[in-house]
């Protein structure tokens, strides 16, 4: 039917049966004896107007179901630019609801759903952790990170994969392009490595997209190979996509590199959120990252490693098989260091194995929930678009009662009309998913630059082919959800009645009663998103005003890195007192301490430590965080000194060793005697055979905030800085700067100091405690601010929802309110019932919706901090909020409804 | 103008004739495959020229039937060498033909007893 070539071929065939009927019929006269011409005439007299018949037989064969449609959508398409004003607002409200679903959800798609860029990733199995793309953890073993050596052990034993790959982080890179006449420096620190064994390419299948790519040539003598390759985006932003920078040196923290290729635009590497700018080989970190040699021994975990599947090998089987050979590799590695019972610890660990099709992530933990809320909200959005959109639908519904009654006369049967209308709302829900889409496109690009800034999530979200199934669908469903209602109603009808119906239309009780419905559940739903956005702007203010324990304001953080400079155990003493001496010189400088973590540089130390008086009764019982800190540590910071002392300039290495506890640490082991005097002994393994050494409890200090803002302090002890010598290949230097000057002006003059002091000590951030603070808050800054945007939109198609309703039913009450005005209603009391009516809906809606939003606020309540998921004020606030802006959008109709002339109105009907 | 004036006269003539129309197609049909003009013919012949089937009500009413599966059609030679758009009943044409005769037996015999009530006299 659809078939233009069967249709014509009917046609032929219409034509040729009557062709033959005349032709019969001329025959059969002219056997009868009449003349050919005569016949002829006759013959087609008697059968009539040759063409009417065709038509109308024609019509018997019906559209088909395609042509049908195409009649419908012209006929929506005629109706919809005949009405410019509902299209343009229709079309806009599904745009904006759309347009937000998408964007959400392409963000999420890149985040949480799409498979990486590589030969079938779907045969791809992590080995241990999905999430630390970043970490690096000295010391005994763990079940999800691993050393070179577990690494190259494991690939030799297993039997499940037909390869396995490691990938390691790399320390800060400072990369500079050697040219003829010297060397161009760019920008230190920003540039993102990772090590990867011989294999991983070859093992995802990517190939260069120009030059070559590592191979396990590259990755088999220690510091024999000084190559990388190049990701597109960072030849793109750095070297102008320049091919021939293949084959060039690159001097890359001192040492120099050869560029051998560079990876094609789609290939970002295997970490989502986190494109790769150089991969080097493994062999190469010692000397890409100076003075910190991961793979010296096994006691460094630093490996992710990813697996390809054997073709008959599953998952279910592959774990298994992991954790058959761990244990044997860990037993190996760590026998000579670990006791016994923790040696029995470590094995009985378990190794996780999870699919790696998705790649690895440090994002996708924690932007998952998040991402899923924002979900959650514009899905409310979009309903609340919908619910405004079957408000016009429906409203337009009643005034074209008359032409939905001359076509059911005209032989229309309803369903025919259902769909013609349902078709105008598809048009209506397409043209808006389409803009939506592009609204998105757009809208995805500025989310991720609100969420993060140059911060922790870059990505590139495509429209892909499921974001536009997604988009497809989000724009049916909702086509559907504000086309159907309104169908109904415009097709209930009796003919009659409709045709005899005066042209203004009474608004029915359906119409009324629903557009009703409509303004409660836009209530119900923007109460929903505003609360939400309530909660989490209090959440971050929460967060923002936590007592540290220290003086945030005026507070300057560098972090260094000694071996970076050739620094070690017998040096870094020297270069601490140096530091603090060059820096205290510099002019709005207050005061200058040195620590070894320091307040949120992202890392810590943990020590076991047996406590003087204190017997140990468990595993954790011994095990405090720990941290070493200079002379005056705890006067530059600002943390009280609650009992004893701090640490001064004679706490070094000839003095006698001491400590400072925090009060955790202190109410923990000394619940009612006095900490001071008391001795701390590090649990020491005997390995360097020097017995341990105990430090003496000089002071107490006030319980702070070094890590998360959330989490509640741990117990933790200080030792002075100068009291220790040996450190490990983690270790990097932090300095803390007192001062009374704006940080800006200070943070230049500070890298031009430590220039002078030592022009090859790589810096590798300096930044205010502040600013190091709020980085820990991205997520939260990001949720707060997406969701007042999202409730801000809501709010205002909330409004505009309740605006057109109710100007509709005021419009629909014009004779009424008339006969009232000429009875002698006061006009302010006409505009009272008007608001009376809306405000009425308004507080159902709020009274639903505050039930509603505290079961919502009950999914995400784990993500609140210092308030519960039924918070007064926020409710208050946000019902406060919702009432004046309905009250807005209420007054212009109300208005117009005490204006009406008494004399016109009545005219009116 | 005019054109459409003619095709709603023809429409309201569908609209009259339609099942009576079909009844007497199916009918015809039964004695074996015709085509159209025959079943023209056919019926003009069998009502004694009482009954005149229009063409703008007869190509419609066979469409109509064919499309809903009563009608079979195929081409074919007529005695006079003419190619011409034969139709035969189908078996759901059968059991059709059999329900609408049932049915028209019924409101012959309505209306018969509308015209000659039974019990007119007594009341």
């Amino acid at each position: 039917m659809m078939n233009p070539f069967r249709s014509r071929r009917r046609e032929a065939e219409l034509d040729e049966e009557i062709e033959s009927h005349l032709k019969m019929a001329e025959r059969d006269r002219v056997e009868r004896g009449q003349r050919d011409n005569e016949a002829h005439d006759e013959a087609r007299r008697e059968f009539g107007n040759v063409g009417v018949v065709k038509e109308v037989t024609r019509e018997i064969w019906g559209w088909g179901s395609l042509e049908k449609l195409g009649q419908d959508l012209r006929y929506a398409a005629r109706t919809l630019v005949k009405n410019k004003a509902f299209t343009a607002v229709a079309v806009l409200s599904i745009a904006l609801g759309v347009g937000a679903n998408t964007a959400i959800f392409s963000v999420i798609n890149a985040v949480m759903l799409k498979s990486l860029p590589v030969k079938n990733p779907q045969e791809l199995v992590v080995v241990g952790s999905t999430t630390s793309v970043g970490s690096v953890s000295q010391g005994g073993p763990r079940k999800d990170l691993y050393s070179n050596q577990f690494f190259q052990k494991f690939r030799e034993r297993q039997q499940m994969f037909s390869d396995v790959y490691a990938t390691g982080r790399s320390e800060a890179l400072n990369v500079s392009r050697q040219r003829e006449n010297g060397q161009d420096a760019s920008n230190p620190g920003d540039t993102r490595g990772r090590f990867v064994s011989g294999n991983f390419f070859e093992m995802l299948g990517v190939r260069a997209l120009i030059g070559r790519t590592i191979t396990p040539e590259d990755d088999r003598v220690a510091g024999g190979s000084p190559v990388t390759v190049m990701g597109y985006g960072y030849w793109e932003r750095d070297f102008a996509r320049d091919p021939s920078i293949v084959g060039k040196n690159l001097v890359i923290n001192g040492s120099s590199f050869t560029v051998i290729g560079v990876t094609p635009r789609e290939f970002f590497g295997d970490i989502v959120g986190r494109p790769t700018d150089l991969w080097f080989p493994l062999t190469m970190q010692a000397q890409a990252n100076p003075g910190h040699d991961y793979a010296k021994d096994s006691s460094t975990s630093w490996l992710l490693m990813m697996g390809r599947l054997k073709p008959d090998v599953s998952m279910k089987q592959a774990e298994a098989g992991v954790n058959v050979i761990a244990p044997g590799i860990f037993t190996e590695l760590f026998r000579p260091t670990q006791s016994p019972e923790d040696l029995a610890a470590i094995v009985k660990q378990h190794v996780p194995v999870s699919g790696g099709a998705r790649g690895f992530s440090r994002l996708r933990a924690s932007f998952s929930g998040p991402l899923l809320m924002l979900m959650g909200i514009v899905g409310l959005i979009l309903l609340i678009c919908c619910a405004n959109v079957a408000n016009l639908q429906l409203a337009r519904a009643v005034s074209r009662g008359r032409e939905m009654g001359l076509r059911v006369a005209l032989g229309a049967g309803r369903p025919r009309l259902i769909r013609q209308l349902l078709t105008e709302s598809f048009a209506l829900s397409l043209v808006g998913g389409a803009a939506g889409l592009i609204l998105a496109a757009w809208g995805s690009r500025l989310l991720i630059r609100l969420v993060s800034g140059d911060g922790p999530l870059q990505l590139e979200p495509r429209l892909d082919v499921w974001v536009l199934i997604f988009t497809a669908g989000i724009s049916i469903v909702a086509g559907l959800l504000f086309g159907l209602a309104p169908a109904w109603r415009a097709t209930r009808m009796d003919v009659v009645s409709s045709l005899k119906e005066s042209k203004s239309g009474q608004a029915d009780g359906f119409t009324r009663a629903f557009g009703k419905m409509l303004i409660v559940a836009q209530i119900v739903f923007s109460l929903i998103v505003v609360v939400a956005a309530g909660l989490f702007i209090r959440t971050l203010r929460n967060l923002e005003n936590v007592d540290v324990g220290y003086r945030r304001a005026g507070l300057l953080l560098v972090r260094v890195d000694p071996p970076g400079a050739g620094y070690n155990d017998a040096t870094i003493n020297e270069l601490a007192r140096g530091l603090i001496e060059k820096l205290q010189a510099v002019p709005g400088v207050e005061g200058v301490s040195v620590s070894e973590n320091g307040l949120f540089s992202g890392t810590n130390s943990a020590s076991d430590a047996k406590v003087e008086g204190h017997p140990p009764t468990g595993a954790d019982d011994q095990q405090n965080d720990s941290d070493r800190v200079g002379p005056n540590y705890f006067a530059v910071t600002g943390s009280p000194i609650l009992e004893g002392r701090g640490f001064g300039l004679q706490d070094n290495e000839s003095t006698p060793k001491v400590a400072v506890v925090n009060e955790r640490f202190a109410r923990y082991y000394f619940p009612s005697a006095n900490p001071l005097g008391r001795h701390i002994t590090f649990n020491s393994d005997g390995s360097d055979g020097k017995p341990p050494v105990p430090f003496e409890i000089v002071g107490v200090v006030r319980d702070v905030k070094e890590l998360d803002l959330r989490e509640p302090v741990a117990r933790r002890f200080y030792t002075p800085y100068l009291q220790h010598q040996e450190f490990d290949p983690l270790y990097s230097a932090n300095l803390e700067i007192r001062t009374n000057m704006p940080s800006a002006a200070l943070s230049k003059a500070v890298r031009q100091a430590i220039h002078e002091f030592n022009a090859s000590l790589p810096i590798w951030s300096v930044e205010t405690a502040d600013e190091l603070i709020d980085d820990t808050l991205v997520q939260e800054h990001m949720i707060a601010k997406l969701s007042s945007f999202f409730g801000a939109l809501a709010l205002i198609l909330a409004a505009i929802g309740i605006y057109g309703v109710m100007s509709y039913i005021t419009a629909r009450r014009t004779a009424e309110i008339g006969i009232r005005l000429a009875l002698g209603a006061e006009r302010s009391s006409v505009m009272g019932m008007v608001l009376k009516d809306t405000l009425q809906l308004v507080a159902v809606g709020l009274l639903v919706g505050v039930f509603a939003s505290v079961l919502t606020a009950k999914l995400f309540a784990g993500t609140l901090f210092g308030l519960g998921v039924f918070d007064p004020v926020t409710i208050s606030v946000a019902a406060g909020v919702i009432t004046v802006a309905a009250t807005l959008a209420a007054y212009w109709p109300a208005l117009r409804a005490a204006r009406v002339s008494p004399t016109v109105a009545l005219r009116y009907e | 103008m005019a054109n459409n004036k003619e095709q709603t006269k023809y429409q309201n003539q569908i609209e009259l004739l339609q099942g009576t129309l079909d009844l007497l197609v199916l009918q015809t049909l039964q004695w074996g495959p015709q085509h159209g003009y025959g079943i023209a013919n056919a019926i003009r012949a069998n009502s004694g020229d009482i009954l005149r089937v229009e063409t703008g009500s007869l190509y419609p009413a066979l469409h109509r039937l064919e499309r809903r599966g009563w009608l079979k059609a195929e081409w074919r030679i007529t005695e006079s060498a003419q190619r011409a758009k034969y139709y035969r009943l189908s078996a759901a044409g059968k059991k059709q033909l059999a329900s609408e005769r049932n049915r028209w037996e019924q409101v012959v015999s309505a209306i018969a007893g509308v015209l000659n009530p039974a019990g007119e006299a007594s009341s």
